[in-house]
């Protein structure tokens, strides 16, 4: 009866980190964004991080990222390119007073273009720095079951105060758009903001049409889900034990070690 | 797990030999269905942010650093009710450390893990000083507590100095630089953060006044 | 029922060691005991004693009037292995004691409590300030299954749900696989494991719970209310999973008042009146009372054999048509006759091929149905309750209206596909709505019933197919415009800070001059006046803003401004004493009407109502039926998907049948 597949409610296919080592992972990422790295380090580490998604099996959200990582990272060479050429161009002005009007300060598309260019790599450079937390993120929240994530929670003693809230808030979710849409179609029954601009043209009186009924039936909701929890005895007191196992393998080390070997050297400035 | 404070049974027998009405012997500690409310008006709360997220980017590409603005907006009646029916010390602190822990797993800047612990904390503080009944320190603590948004928007200073790097890197003169941003970093910085003062007092007054016609009226809150 | 508990022998071996060994409770003494009990709920700031906001609790004494007692000096002794049915109408205290049980009283609902209560051995005295019992150490002990299905579960996935109780008292992992693999074999429900909770259907929810209960093997299950969203063939999964139960020897206590789902597992009846046992009857008692004795007491029937015979009756007749003329073109085709399904009481529908023939039979079906299965449908046109509400479904009504009816129909549909692109579609054989009719859709969960109600009030667009609003081809917008939806759970739609309020908004001020006045409130409505003619001109008042009204009619003058309007419409369904209250401290039937209102403040024409009856007793259901006879006879075409079959029997004048219709 144990060969029962239970307690994988995620996405099956290929092979998944530890809970624990997506978090460590996660942290890789955000140290990434303190320290400046160059980059040729950047693109290591963003290939590196990518490789989790696709072993998971996740072709087409990996791709996807980096189809988008190499077309900023072109964008920021076009960018190097047109700022060398007009170096000189757009002195004298702050890049908010380009941005306002680069084209009515009338030096000529040579300015405009290193407006254009400054704004370009602003953006290719901001957006690539995000890649890394992005890229972690995403591989977390899709391949981590919600029980996975709650025993991992138990695991790190995560006190129950947060336990319990971050359950329900994976629990309400759907919850909320399955509510937001019967309003909605109440709203359209009474011709109470009805049409497409309705919501623009009065956002006020709106948000309360929508969020009155969200919350009143918020608060339903949560007497219901509190009867049903404690008769199942979420107030026990003593450690709760999770179904779903979690065990940190031999490849979830090995992925931390090859994660931060690269990210230490960037940051060392060896690399 | 080890924390006592989660475990209920203790209190209600005091409650239940004494037979007062529950408000009266009611524990300051967050029981279990204040856990669940808990959870429950932060994944509104976090489906609010969502929404700010998307009118925030919509109405100006950079106009995300009005995110916690535009959050602090809309948000106000789920932290007002929250505040009304739990109504207890941690309710707006846990509040906090849950959407800093989605926004952190969802690939946000761990900062904003930061933010969003120590911002919801002061405001708790500050909200307990009127036991959670008094309007005006319920509508500081929500000012204070909409700061802690401003985490996802910090990487857009840390965008700037990287961008400042890759330029310095190529031989632009530091003049140049400072120049190219002096208004976009003080300026900015200034306008985003009072907006946020501004529209957290819109928000939270709005969301009182919600309180006050809807769930007063109904014998909810 | 009293078997001795040592025959469950086949899982006690691999009942864990947290768990109370069963043995130890003999089986003569009693499992739960309750003596001269009485409780009342604080309104306390949980919330959780203010008004209730389910419909079951319509209208219940703790919701409207808090000083009375929700349980005064109840004596309950329930035997372990017993199945017990507490009956009783709404507000009756059945729910009250269920609670007691599970130990939510007095851990989770608050309020003053006296008596002693001894559930599986645990208790004490309320009263003296006893050391009470913590709810945590009746849950190895007790299970509980409650109402709403969408609500009582904690985990978004199956597998964690069932998981989740052995969880919390800290079973360890390989034990609690084995356990929820063993209950999900014992209830066939592996077919449900994995898969995320939003994605069941509420028969499919209800089964999982009743598995959830018994994750920890309790010794006691309490179920409050399980079937109140039930279609018929969950309602027998359920019955199913409780005969497994009782043949485990778990002493199973049921609180409801459909009776007819279980009654062959029912040990013991204890009827609940005003908060106080009313009678205690074995079943073989309780076989015998008359139907018109519960009735009386607000039970559903016992046995639903009659209802379903007029069901049958009333299906797949054709829409009432007036006039002999069109009839021939606009019989709807898709309506075979099921002649071999019919009841033997009726006139055997000759002449199917004969539409004229088929509208006699309609307009008459009534009476020859009710004789047909005695007194139980017969009493419904004069039951009490119901004539004093509103209107009285009787014949002379029912004869009138083949002349009010226009002749077109408000709603008809051609070839029409309803679903979603890609996940669900189905072919409707044609419907014809007609107004002052109450047609009763039916069919089992997922037959497309809400997807079709959906489309027909423009919510979401057709696949393929036209549907026709006064003969004319309508768009979503304007099937929006002239239909509404009362959905199941009212609480969505209903918006403003005061319920006089909520009929004015979208329309204007209270002091606006009206221009166009919406169908005539006819106080209490009674047959003299709608016989006439003028039902009709009212309901066409809608459309052509003509204000002149048949003198026939009671002398009625148009009130001058939207607010009279309001308090004139409100006053007709006997919700002006509430005008200012907040409509979500209503209760759940005063909320439905007030939606019910609305639609009529904002001249709908066609109103379909979801599941209205779930959860209710049977007077506030014979209320409900009365209220739709109400919107009928102002000319309202009223739609009414349901699963109750008592409803649809006493108060639908046709059925469409959407099971029926899968092999068309």
């Amino acid at each position: 009866m144990t060969d029962v597949p239970v307690g994988r409610s995620g996405p099956r296919a290929g092979l998944r980190l530890d809970p624990r080592a997506k978090l460590y992972l996660l942290l890789l990422a955000n140290l990434l964004l303190f320290f400046h790295v160059d980059t040729r380090g950047e693109a290591i580490m963003v290939a590196l991080f990518l490789l989790p998604l696709f072993a998971a099996g996740r072709w087409r959200n990996g791709l996807r990222l980096a189809v988008l990582y190499f077309a900023l990272l072109g964008l920021g060479l076009w960018s190097d390119a047109v700022t060398l050429d007009g170096a000189g161009g757009g002195s004298g002005g702050s890049l908010i007073s380009m941005m306002d009007g680069g084209a009515n300060v009338g030096d000529g598309t040579a300015a405009a273009w290193a407006t254009v260019g400054h704004v370009a790599g602003l953006l290719s450079v901001g957006i690539r720095m995000m890649m890394p937390c992005l890229i972690t993120g995403a591989y977390a929240f899709t391949t981590t079951s919600i029980s996975e994530f709650v025993c991992a929670m138990r695991r790190m003693r995560v006190p129950e105060m947060i336990v319990i809230p971050c359950m329900v808030v994976i629990r309400f979710f759907p919850t909320i758009a399955h509510d937001y849409r019967q309003i909605r179609n109440a709203m359209a029954l009474r011709g109470i903001a009805a049409g497409r601009f309705a919501l623009v043209r009065h956002p006020v009186q709106s948000l309360e049409f929508i969020i009155v009924p969200l919350l009143m039936n918020a608060t339903f909701v949560s007497r219901d889900l509190s009867v049903a929890a404690l008769t199942k005895g979420l107030g026990i007191a003593g450690e709760h034990t999770c179904m779903t196992v979690i065990r940190m393998r031999w490849f979830d080390w090995a992925t931390m070690a090859v994660c931060t070997a690269p990210m230490a050297l960037a940051i060392g400035g060896v690399l | 797990m080890t924390q006592p404070n989660v475990s209920q049974p203790a209190q209600p027998a005091s409650q239940r030999s004494t037979q007062q009405p529950a408000p009266a012997a009611k524990s300051s500690r967050l029981a279990i269905p204040d856990l669940i409310s808990i959870g429950i008006f932060t994944a509104l709360y976090f489906v609010c942010v969502c929404v700010a997220t998307l009118v925030s980017t919509l109405v100006a590409g950079a106009g995300t650093i009005f995110l916690p603005a535009v959050a602090a907006l809309i948000c106000g009646p789920v932290f007002m009710l929250s505040v009304a029916r739990v109504g207890k010390f941690g309710g707006i602190t846990v509040m906090g450390v849950v959407i800093g822990l989605f926004l952190f797993v969802s690939g946000h800047f761990a900062l904003s893990f930061v933010a969003s612990v120590v911002f919801p904390l002061a405001g708790d503080l500050i909200a307990r000083i009127g036991n959670y009944r008094n309007r005006v320190t319920i509508l500081i603590g929500y000012v204070v507590f909409c700061y802690g948004l401003t985490g996802p928007i910090l990487p857009l200073w840390f965008m700037k100095d990287a961008y400042v790097a890759s330029l310095e890197a190529r031989g632009k003169s530091a003049a140049y630089i400072n120049d190219l941003f002096s208004q976009i970093s003080v300026g900015s910085f200034f306008v985003a953060m009072v907006a946020i003062l501004v529209c957290g007092l819109i928000g939270g007054w709005f969301g009182q006044r919600i309180l006050k016609k809807h769930f007063v009226k109904a014998g909810i809150a | 029922m009293s078997e001795p508990s040592s025959t469950m022998s086949p899982r006690s071996g691999e009942t864990s060691g947290t768990i109370p060994s069963r043995a130890a409770s003999s089986p003569s003494a009693p499992i739960i005991t309750i003596s001269d009990t009485s409780f009342q709920y604080t309104h306390d700031d949980t919330g959780v004693g203010a008004a209730n906001p389910t419909v079951a609790d319509f209208a219940s004494g703790n919701a409207t009037s808090p000083a009375d007692l929700a349980l005064s000096h109840v004596n309950l002794v329930i035997r372990p292995g017993e199945t017990v049915m507490l009956c009783g109408q709404s507000g009756c205290g059945k729910t009250t004691v269920t609670r007691l049980v599970n130990g939510l009283i007095p851990n989770f609902f608050h309020g003053p409590l006296t008596g002693t209560q001894f559930v599986c051995g645990l208790g004490g005295d309320g009263a003296n300030g006893a050391e009470n019992v913590p709810i945590e150490s009746l849950v190895p002990l007790v299970g509980s299954v409650f109402q709403n299905p969408k609500t009582q579960y904690f985990n978004a996935d199956t597998t964690s749900e069932l998981a989740f109780p052995c969880e919390n008292i800290g079973m360890p992992s390989a034990d609690i696989r084995a356990r929820v693999a063993e209950v999900a074999r014992r209830f066939g429900i592996e077919h449900l494991l994995d898969r995320s909770v939003f994605t069941l259907s509420g028969g499919e929810k209800q089964r999982l719970a009743v598995a959830a209960a018994t994750m920890l093997h309790p010794q006691v299950i309490v179920m409050d209310e399980p079937t109140s969203n039930l279609d018929a063939t969950a309602m027998r999964d359920l019955h199913n999973m409780v005969a497994e139960l009782k043949r485990d020897g778990v002493t199973v206590v049921i609180a409801e008042h459909r009776l007819a789902w279980c009654a062959d597992l029912i040990d013991r009846y204890v009827r609940f009146d005003g908060g106080a046992v009313a009678g205690e009857y074995t079943a073989a008692e309780f076989g015998k009372l008359l139907a018109e004795q519960l009735e009386a007491w607000g039970l559903r029937a016992i046995d639903l054999a009659p209802y379903r015979a007029a069901l049958q009756a009333k299906t797949g007749v054709a829409g009432i048509v007036p006039d002999g003329g069109e009839m021939a073109e606009r019989t709807p085709v898709g309506h075979p006759l099921p002649a071999h399904d019919l009841n033997d009481g009726l006139p055997s529908e000759q002449g199917t091929s004969q539409p004229l023939a088929i509208a006699k039979t309609e307009t008459s079906s009534d009476m020859p149905a009710a004789s047909s299965v005695g007194p139980v449908i017969d009493s419904a046109g004069r039951h009490p309750s119901v004539a004093s509400v509103l209107a009285d479904p009787s014949e002379p009504q029912t004869e009138c209206q083949s002349f009010v009816i226009g002749n077109v129909p408000i709603i008809a549909t051609h070839d029409l596909t309803v679903g979603y692109r890609r996940a669900f579609r189905r072919d409707i054989a044609d419907i014809t709505l007609y107004g002052s009719e109450i047609v009763g859709l039916m069919g089992r969960n997922g037959a497309g019933k809400s997807t079709l109600v959906r489309t027909l009030c423009g919510l979401q667009r057709p696949l393929a197919g036209r549907i026709l609003l006064h003969d004319a081809p309508a768009r979503p917008t304007a099937l929006t415009r002239a239909g509404f939806l009362v959905m199941q759970d009212v609480n969505y739609q209903l918006f403003a800070d005061s319920v006089r309020e909520e009929l004015l908004l979208g329309l204007g001020d209270a002091d606006d001059v009206i221009r166009q006045p919406v169908d005539v409130p006819i106080a209490p409505l009674n047959a003299a006046q709608s016989s006439s003619s003028g039902a009709a001109s009212h309901g066409m008042s809608v459309r052509d803003g003509n204000t002149d009204v048949q003198p026939s009619a009671t002398p009625y003058l148009h009130p001058a401004t939207l607010g009279e309007q309001a308090d004139r419409v409100l006053e007709s369904l006997d919700l002006l004493p509430f005008a200012e209250r907040h409509p979500m401290s209503l209760s759940g039937g005063q909320k439905q009407r007030l939606a019910i209102v609305s639609a009529i403040m904002c001249g709908k024409e066609l109103i379909v109502l979801d599941e209205p009856t779930s959860g209710l007793d049977r007077a506030h259901m014979m209320q409900v039926g009365a209220l739709l006879r109400g919107l009928a006879d102002r000319g309202k075409a009223v739609l009414v998907v349901t699963h109750d079959e008592e409803l649809a029997a006493l108060w639908c004048d046709r059925i469409i049948d959407l099971d029926r219709e899968v092999g068309a």
